[in-house]
């Protein structure tokens, strides 16, 4: 059992102990070392100015993601080696992405400039590792910059700054891998534990090391990304007595096709889920891109998703209506538990206290099936919704074989609208049907108002959604 | 060659890329720093019953606890008016009202301490709406009137008239570095305070004021602040004088930087504005009459809300020729923080009134609103003078117009969008060309002055000291430019120093646009006062006329003999040449006279044209924007890259507050939207897919610094054009009743907009 959590910060190891562990990574970057260039704006990764890049082992490689600093606490990366805006020059001088933003008034005040180069940096360097020599265009900055907030430069000179970047390195160039992979390698077996001023953490090496620690420590906390359990704990003074990080456990980090299902370990990323998805979901892989930032999409997971059970949980409809599966693995066992049956209640799931969720599967879309995804929000890419709609169709000419409908934001749990469904397979598939489905869909959801919208813009969405998705499926209708 | 008109970085891009460039925050701390933070009032209005300040004082790590009673000096002040009070005594007028500032060692015990204090508060009936205030009659100031010709007269010669109210809410300025401070204490009672502040002149007399202390025991300095906007125009000063308080009483190190949250809560906004009206216009849409009342909502004391009010009425015309008006002004008091400066100051609030009304003109009529608002433009040598008296003197407006309903195919667009509407079930989408007149200088005379101090040192590079801030607008470097161009040396050679009231003295706020005119003008009388000096001496060392002297990147001295900048120096050093010296600028012919509402407020004006197109959705409201094209007259630009990067990042901010930045409240009167997740700014995927940005040649601009023309705040109004085609987007399908639209037209309020005007009848076309 080791003592000390092993982070690298730009090439160099620290093993981190006591109450450092229990903090978040930019205080660490910030307080201890005075590296400021890593600036805290909203402490809960909605603003990207925070981004460093953080390299994990992947093979016999290190792959570097961007990812939030504000809400990754010391303890959720364990062997990992995290690259500031502090570590990116080359031989002391300015590297491309950084001369091209500066030649090209890409930052004014400053204080998102290093996140924003940070970003670029990352998605410039899986560039060359990929070796897609390739100009990046304005759109490939966009999607890069989407969890960056600018307020002075209106992203314009910026974007332009990233479309002239030529020739940047891949980041084992500036930091040779060897040392660092063995370094893990030989580090991550072996679990962590670590008590500081009655708090306690742990970073088990196993599934079977997690869920025992969890039944002798009910009230302990899990801990894949931590994209939501941070910003509780920056935001609302959550403080978890006792955390177990998953970030060492390897087995649950892979996506895969098995059978007639799509697989998800508990750890994948969300990034890994768009790749997995865009052939199989395309209106899922749609809703991901909408869903989050790619700092945010690096950390965090379906299943968190899952488990945080929120009402507006981005992902929840979607898996409601293809009658997704979680795997629940506790010291007696596992289980498999339909999604549909799984909350209990306004944030409450039928999950044990030893219990973690291992994995998620989801029936493939089968032949004919119409999936569409509906997330409303105030601004389009990253932004908790107001409304979320999934609707599973399949019909043969007019008649509706089936048709599961799900709506999120309009009650305490994610809904499914079984009036409306069983009104629309008698209807059939017309405007009409799909109209006063719309209505019928009133009548079994409660949204309330709050600060991202009025019950009366909810009912009138949940009403038009129905509608407009007859449009967005009917043959010849013009846009 | 000149650096001048030059695309020159910014002189702190280097270290803004590299993450070296130094923040309040960043500063590390001192020996025996402590932190500081406040609690502030409950409730929105109540009267202080009883502070318990005990426990809070034993927490361990507590160092200080202060209240009211630690103030030794003036207990009110106010940029204005002085109605404002740093530590509630007697009555709370907002939630988040300060009323006890806590030192502690570290953060964790500031947090414990914080929970520890117990204020008891009697709760008093709360306003928080315009509509409120003036039922309860609740205002700041005088209600105030611009008005011209003869209404009575004007609304006789109209064939229609309108009328009706607009409402348009604030904007959280959402600068990424939240206020933020340090206070060193010195020798004899001295402070040095770093505070990120537009403002440190400002922020010097407040302390000095409330902690009794003479101006001459304080300085302030501001490196730099990470975005402003406005906000930090008044608002650093609270934190800072906190911060400058706990130095003050410990004798220590005192760092106060706010979290975003508690920044969005207590910090005043964007004025929201409730205005009524009533307009005439001939059949063929030129306006004879306009009469509107404007409401601002103020918070609970004054800040600059009626120089944003004045500001606002001085743009209630926009640009537009009204012969006969009447603009009236009242500043409402809610219990909200006191509403501030931001970009714009008001005359984003005027103009989109008059852009609302212009476009129900368009709909009443069923004629195009471009064709509307260039009859009704102000002309180049007749019907050229404002409602308050200044002639508005070369108005590029006509020529932008016309340019940009050519390069942005609007015509064709107009009736493309036509089409298109009639036939889609599902989007509606709208165009609108709109122009933009903005006055330039302080609608206050006094604030129209500035001072620069610039110093040469022996191997001939250059410091320089103004009164404006770097708020990442590239004021600095285009000081840096002009010193480079007067004294024909290298940039390099230049270093615009740290803003320092040490430096430079009773300084007016880094605002109004005008920073690069004023500090840029004096700037440049402290090089030209130099020249002269060291002409004379290169004529008495070379023995020629000073006629005969050069200076150029060859240096000084006559054709042939001259030195290099770096060695003259040292000579002219020897030679006892004063080479430092400070200029002074005032901007001439300024007048403004509020008894009358007449005057000459603004040196100068820029102007600019915008057409946008926008996609909506018509079953969830959903908004996009297709494309913007921007033309503008800055006159001759000082470095295209700063000014281009001003305008982008203007419009940007005034679509984002016009779409998706939403204020929400809960009923006690409490942000509800107070972080990026909540409150929602533009990013990277909401540009218009097609951009254009560019700029008019003009150069009959010679009022103003190298023929320059300010270009911080007039942009942002370009932005109205894509609320006003939000509006023409809604009119498909409102026949010829005007669409009543609020700002911001949020996915929300378009849904419920467009589901009221469908109810009242079904799609129709025309």
């Amino acid at each position: 059992m080791r003592d000390s959590i092993l982070l690298y910060i730009n090439g160099e190891a620290h093993h981190i102990r006591g109450e450092a562990v229990f903090t978040p990574l930019t205080d660490y970057l910030r307080y201890g070392l005075q590296k400021t260039g890593t600036k805290v704006v909203c402490a809960e990764g909605d603003c990207g100015a925070c981004t460093v890049l953080l390299g994990r082992l992947s093979g016999e490689e290190l792959s570097y993601k961007p990812i939030n600093a504000c809400i990754q606490y010391v303890y959720q990366l364990d062997c990992t080696h995290i690259v500031t805006i502090e570590g990116l020059k080359i031989n002391g001088l300015l590297n491309p992405v950084q001369e091209s933003m500066m030649t090209c008034h890409g930052a004014q005040c400053g204080y998102c400039t290093p996140g924003i180069v940070v970003a670029m940096c990352g998605m410039f360097a899986e560039k060359a590792t990929c070796n897609n020599k390739q100009p990046a265009t304005r759109q490939d900055i966009k999607d890069t910059l989407t969890g960056n907030l600018c307020r002075c430069t209106g992203y314009d000179a910026i974007l332009e700054a990233g479309t002239l970047v030529k020739d940047f390195p891949a980041l084992p160039t500036l930091y040779p891998s060897a040392g660092l992979v063995a370094a893990f390698k030989k580090h991550q077996a072996e679990s962590v534990e670590i008590t500081a001023e009655e708090r306690v953490a742990f970073v088990p090496a196993s599934i079977k090391e997690a869920t025992a620690f969890k039944a002798k420590h009910p009230q302990a906390s899990w801990i894949a990304g931590g994209t939501d359990v941070s910003v509780f704990c920056n935001k609302r003074d959550f403080e978890p007595p006792v955390i177990i990080s998953l970030s060492n456990i390897p087995d649950i980090a892979e996506i895969k096709t098995e059978g007639e299902y799509l697989l998800v370990g508990a750890k994948a990323t969300l990034t890994q889920l768009e790749k997995a998805t865009r052939d199989l979901y395309p209106d899922f892989y749609q809703m991901l891109e909408y869903f989050g930032a790619p700092q945010i999409k690096h950390a965090g997971t379906l299943a968190g998703n899952i488990a945080n059970g929120s009402p507006i949980g981005d992902t929840l409809p979607f898996l409601y209506v293809m009658d997704a599966e979680v795997a629940l693995e506790g010291v007696e066992g596992s289980r498999w538990v339909n999604i549909n049956n799984l909350f209990l209640g306004y944030r409450k799931l039928d999950i044990k206290p030893d219990e973690m969720i291992t994995y998620v599967r989801i029936p493939l879309l089968k032949k004919g099936e119409t999936l569409k995804l509906y997330k409303v929000s105030r601004r389009k890419h990253l932004d908790i919704s107001t409304f979320m709609a999934a609707i599973r169709l399949k019909r043969n000419g007019d008649k509706i074989e089936y048709v599961n409908i799900a709506y999120g934001g309009v009650g305490p749990v994610i809904l499914r609208l079984s009036k409306a469904e069983a009104f629309l397979m008698k209807e059939g598939f017309s405007e009409e049907a799909f109209q006063k489905a719309g209505e019928l869909a009133l009548l079994e959801i409660t949204p309330i108002g709050d600060v991202r919208g009025t019950k009366d813009y909810r009912l009138q969405l949940a009403k038009n959604i129905l509608s407009k998705f007859y449009l967005d499926v009917a043959e010849g209708v013009p846009v | 060659m000149t650096v001048l008109g030059k695309n020159i970085p910014h002189d702190s891009a280097r270290g803004h890329v590299s993450g070296e460039s130094v923040y309040i925050d960043d500063i590390p701390f001192a020996k025996n720093e402590l932190v500081v933070d406040f609690v502030g009032s409950p409730v929105a209005h109540g009267k202080l019953k009883k502070v318990d300040i005990e426990k809070a004082k034993e927490t361990p790590g507590v160092v200080g606890v202060f209240t009211a009673d630690d103030l030794n000096g003036h207990e009110i002040f106010g940029p204005i008016i002085q109605d404002e009070v740093l530590l509630v005594r007697d009555t709370a007028e907002f939630i988040g009202h300060p009323v006890v500032v806590i030192a502690a060692e570290n953060r964790k015990a500031l947090k414990k301490a914080k929970k520890a204090i117990r204020i008891e508060i009697q709760e008093l009936p709360p306003v928080f709406t315009i509509e409120e205030a003036i039922a309860k009659k609740q205002f700041i100031g005088e209600t105030r009137t611009i008005q011209r010709g003869d209404l009575e007269k004007g609304f006789a010669e109209a064939e229609h008239t309108l009328e009706g109210y607009f409402y348009n809410d604030g904007q959280e300025h959402f600068y990424l570095e939240s206020q933020a401070a340090i206070a060193y204490p010195g020798e004899h009672d001295t402070l040095t305070v770093q505070s990120s502040t537009q403002h440190p002149s400002e922020v010097q007399a407040v302390i000095a004021e409330l902690l009794g202390l003479q101006f001459n025991q304080v300085v302030v300095e501001t490196r730099r602040m990470g975005g402003a906007f406005g906000g930090k125009e008044c608002q650093a000063t609270h934190f800072a004088v906190m911060a400058a308080l706990v130095a003050h009483k410990t004798k220590r190190p005192a760092r106060m930087c706010l979290d975003v949250d508690t920044d969005m809560k207590v910090t005043g906004k964007r004025h929201a504005f409730r205005n009524t009206y009533k307009i005439g216009f001939t059949k063929a849409g030129l306006i004879t009459a306009f009469e509107t009342q404007l409401y601002s909502n103020g918070g609970y004391a004054n800040d600059l809300s009626t120089a944003v009010m004045g500001r606002a009425m001085c743009h209630a015309e926009n640009a537009y020729y009204l012969p006969n008006v009447k603009i009236t002004g009242t500043v409402c008091k809610t219990n909200l923080p006191p509403n501030t400066a931001f970009r714009g100051f008001g005359g984003p609030q005027g103009m989109l009134n008059i852009e609302s009304i212009v476009q129900d003109i368009a709909q009443y009529l069923q004629k195009d609103a471009a064709e509307i608002r260039r009859l009704n433009f102000y002309g180049i040598d007749e019907r050229n003078v404002t409602p308050y008296g200044e002639t508005f003197n070369n108005n590029c407006l006509p020529e932008i117009y016309d340019q940009l309903v050519k390069d942005s195919d609007y015509k064709n667009r107009l009736s493309q969008i036509d089409q298109f509407n009639q036939q889609s079930k599902t989007c509606l989408k709208g165009i609108a060309l709109t122009p933009m007149k903005f006055g330039i200088s302080f609608n206050t005379k006094f604030l129209n002055q500035a001072s620069a101090l610039v110093n040469i040192y022996l191997d001939g590079t250059v410091q320089v000291s103004t009164g404006a801030t770097e708020m990442g607008q590239g004021v600095n470097t285009k000081i840096q430019q002009l010193v480079a161009d007067e004294l024909c040396i290298p940039l390099a050679h230049v270093r615009v120093m740290t803003t320092s009231t040490e430096k430079n003295n009773n300084t007016s706020a880094t605002a109004a646009s005008s920073a690069s005119d004023l500090n840029g003008a004096a700037t440049a009388n402290a090089c030209k006062a130099l020249r002269e000096r060291m002409t004379t001496f290169a004529a008495r060392s070379f023995e020629v006329s000073e006629k005969e002297i050069l200076w150029n990147e060859s240096g000084i001295g006559p054709k042939g003999k001259q030195k290099l900048f770096s060695e003259f120096v040292k000579l002219a050093y020897l030679g006892r040449v004063n080479m430092g010296e400070r200029g002074f600028y005032k901007t001439p012919g300024l007048s403004f006279d509020w008894a009358t509402g007449t005057g000459n407020p603004f040196l100068y004006y820029t102007t600019g044209c915008a057409a946008s197109e926008v996609l909506i959705d018509r079953f969830t409201g959903e908004l996009k924007i297709l494309r913007s094209d921007l033309l503008m007259d800055i006159g001759k630009s000082m470095n295209p890259g700063i000014d281009r990067g001003q305008i982008v990042g203007a419009f940007v901010q005034g679509m984002g507050w016009l779409t998706t930045e939403a204020l929400k409240y809960s009923e006690k009167g409490e942000l509800l939207s107070h972080s990026p997740t909540t409150y929602k700014i533009p990013n990277a995927q909401d540009l218009p897919e097609i951009f254009n940005v560019g700029w008019i040649e003009n150069n009959e601009n010679t009022v103003n610094l190298r023929g320059s023309k300010a270009v911080g705040e007039p942009p942002l109004m370009l932005a109205i054009s894509v609320w006003a085609a939000v509006k023409h987007a809604l009119s498909f399908v409102s026949g010829n009743q005007p669409v009543q639209l609020d700002a911001p037209a949020t996915g929300e309020e378009i849904l419920m907009r467009l589901t009221e005007l469908m109810a009242k009848q079904p799609v129709k076309t025309r």
